[in-house]
């Protein structure tokens, strides 16, 4: 049972790893906080399950319409929201306040489209297959989710750090007028990173749809706030971080829910979270002065 | 005359809680600590009102005193703490203080009753106390930015370089606002337990935190005014537009976007800005060029920071 549980913990979590990493990436190249990317989240869900339910589409295509959705909406976000006050060099506080005015906007929109119901996926979107390991039940859906973050993950790691486009992210993540002395577009970059955290975050609102199978207008939230734990507790910017910081929030939550209660398991996870702010502010991977970079592991 | 005020009598009680929370957030954001604790504080000051009333059958008004202390005594211990942070930690910091007290609220069954709220706390605060306690607040607030307690929170956030070269304390300023933000809070919280009969862990959630920092965003958040201005017109603004009620939100977020990227100051501060202009235009005109040049140059250089000359 408690093995169970850990397994449950490392699906979601792994998922949870998705999804901050994105966040993270755009705190390390752009420097600023999306409050925003939990809508981000919802909508690749809400396309994700409109592909199934409109098109009958198959799962991996829903996952792909998912990705593209997110990474658009936040291309959007990136044009309507932070560009205008990247141009004027305005403080980090205005593309808070700003992202927090385009979550609004985005909910409001998803609420009104949904009817504020709660959707989920028929029931034979995905074949319900359980393998048994050693007593354990092991669902096919928990293998491909396992699967597809591995092959996000990697694809990530080495577009960063093996390939040119890569190397303009980090220059531009290391300081933009460099960057820009170089030859490298500043503006193309952000863009593309943002395409890139949006689309993790609609494969990851896809993904969690699955799992929980269901989809409504106010799943972004709580994963918005879970991902600041996770990339304060990772070390902000920092990408094996997020990842590993991703899979204990999940361990934890599951174990918390399956042991205690789940209003426990938040209030846990949230003073875990300021405890680390006060003692390391810069996470269990992040290093003083290197957490507004893109680092290598 | 007097009907209308009956009539709107509870949303001037909303406008005037609302402002006493919007100063709470005004105070920090005035000292460049990016505090998003005011919706905690207010719960705490909240519940622990109602708590003492309902329970323990304290007077009111001892209990919204205790309410303020509860807030202020939170805000002291985070203080020390969050004195070492800044921008983005601080922000996240507080949310998470906040995102705690919420779950305690929802949790703790047996004191709080849960999603349930408290109910059946008398009313004993109506408008005329809201309007006696937010012009007390507002006149010590004008006071203290007028002395040089105010100069030095406006030196601290444009510039913390430059505070620390004239000697003054940054986190010693950071603690004093963020504790004076809790205390506002607090007391905010205290009122409205007793001005609405019911209180429930809903209304201080993500949703208050995203209202509050609205209203400074929007009214301006370098005078006391902009924190009026914004509670005023964001508390209105539903009712005003009743057959939009669906889209409430959505014209929230579209004002809080278009103001901060083209009206970074607020209405209120750009408006007292503009006066100013105006009144120094006025005055060169009568002594001369000179004076001009220097204040448009401070104007100019304080333009997009918002700093108010």
């Amino acid at each position: 049972m408690f093995l169970q549980q850990i397994i449950n913990g490392i699906v979601v979590g792994s998922v949870y790893g998705l999804f901050a990493l994105g966040f993270t990436l755009l705190f390390g190249v752009n420097h600023i906080m999306n409050m925003a990317h939990g809508s981000v989240f919802m909508w690749g869900a809400f396309a994700g399950l409109y592909a199934v339910l409109g098109f009958e589409a198959p799962v991996g295509v829903a996952l792909l319409a998912g990705m593209v959705a997110g990474g658009l909406m936040s291309v959007l976000l990136d044009l309507v929201a932070f560009r205008p006050l990247r141009r004027r060099g305005a403080p980090e506080f205005s593309a808070i306040v700003s992202s927090i005015g385009a979550n609004l906007v985005l909910l409001a929109v998803a609420q009104k489209v949904s009817n504020t119901a709660v959707m989920r996926f028929p029931f034979d979107a995905f074949p319900v297959v359980v393998y048994r390991v050693f007593g354990l039940r092991i669902q096919l859906l928990q293998l491909v989710i396992m699967g597809v973050v591995l092959l996000m993950v990697a694809g990530l790691v080495h577009a960063l750090y093996r390939t040119e486009f890569g190397r303009r992210i980090r220059a531009v993540a290391f300081s933009e007028p460099t960057a820009r002395l170089l030859g490298i577009n500043p503006t193309l970059v952000n863009m593309q990173v943002f395409f890139i955290s949006g689309a993790l975050a609609g494969l990851a609102g896809v993904l969690i749809g699955l799992v929980f199978n269901s989809v409504h207008f106010g799943m972004g939230e709580p994963l918005l706030l879970r991902a600041f734990v996770i990339v304060i507790l990772g070390g902000l910017g920092s990408i094996p971080g997020a990842l590993i910081a991703g899979l204990i929030i999940g361990i934890v939550q599951t174990l918390g829910i399956a042991y205690v209660s789940a209003g426990m398991a938040e209030a846990i996870v949230f003073l875990a979270l300021f405890v680390v702010i006060l003692v390391r502010p810069t996470g269990l991977f992040g290093q003083a002065g290197a957490t507004m970079r893109v680092r290598r592991a | 005359m007097i009907d209308f005020f009956f009539t709107y009598e509870s949303l001037f009680d909303l406008i005037l809680v609302n402002a006493l929370l919007a100063m709470s957030q005004y105070v920090v954001l005035r000292a460049g600590v990016f505090s998003l604790g005011t919706a905690g504080f207010a719960a705490l000051g909240a519940y622990g009102c109602a708590l003492l009333v309902t329970r323990a059958g304290w007077p009111p008004a001892l209990a919204i005193a205790a309410g303020m202390a509860i807030g202020t005594a939170a805000s002291v211990l985070l203080a020390l703490p969050l004195s070492r942070l800044r921008g983005v930690f601080q922000a996240v910091a507080t949310l998470a203080f906040v995102q705690i007290v919420l779950s305690a609220t929802q949790n703790w069954v047996e004191l709080t009753n849960g999603a349930l709220g408290i109910n059946g706390i008398p009313k004993v605060v109506g408008l005329g106390t809201l309007t006696v306690v937010t012009l007390l607040v507002v006149a010590f607030l004008v006071a203290m930015g007028r002395f040089s307690f105010g100069r030095a929170l406006d030196v601290i956030r444009e510039d913390e370089t430059v505070a620390v070269s004239l000697g003054i304390s940054v986190p010693r300023y950071h603690r004093i606002a963020f504790i004076m933000s809790g205390a506002l809070a607090g007391l905010a919280g205290g009122l409205h337990a007793c001005n609405s009969y019911t209180i429930t862990p809903g209304e201080f959630g993500f949703q208050m935190l995203v209202n509050v920092l609205a209203m400074v965003v929007l009214g301006g958040r370098t005078s006391v005014w902009g924190a009026l201005a914004g509670a005023a017109i964001l508390s209105t603004l539903p009712e005003l537009f009743r057959v939009f009620a669906d889209y409430r939100n959505m014209v929230q977020g579209v004002l809080m976007m278009l103001v901060i990227v083209y009206l970074p100051r607020g209405v209120a501060d750009s408006f007292i800005v503009a006066v100013g202009d105006r009144r120094s235009r006025q005055a060169s005109a009568v002594h001369g060029p000179r004076h001009e040049t220097a204040v448009s140059v401070v104007h100019a250089a304080a333009s997009d920071a918002g700093v108010r000359p």
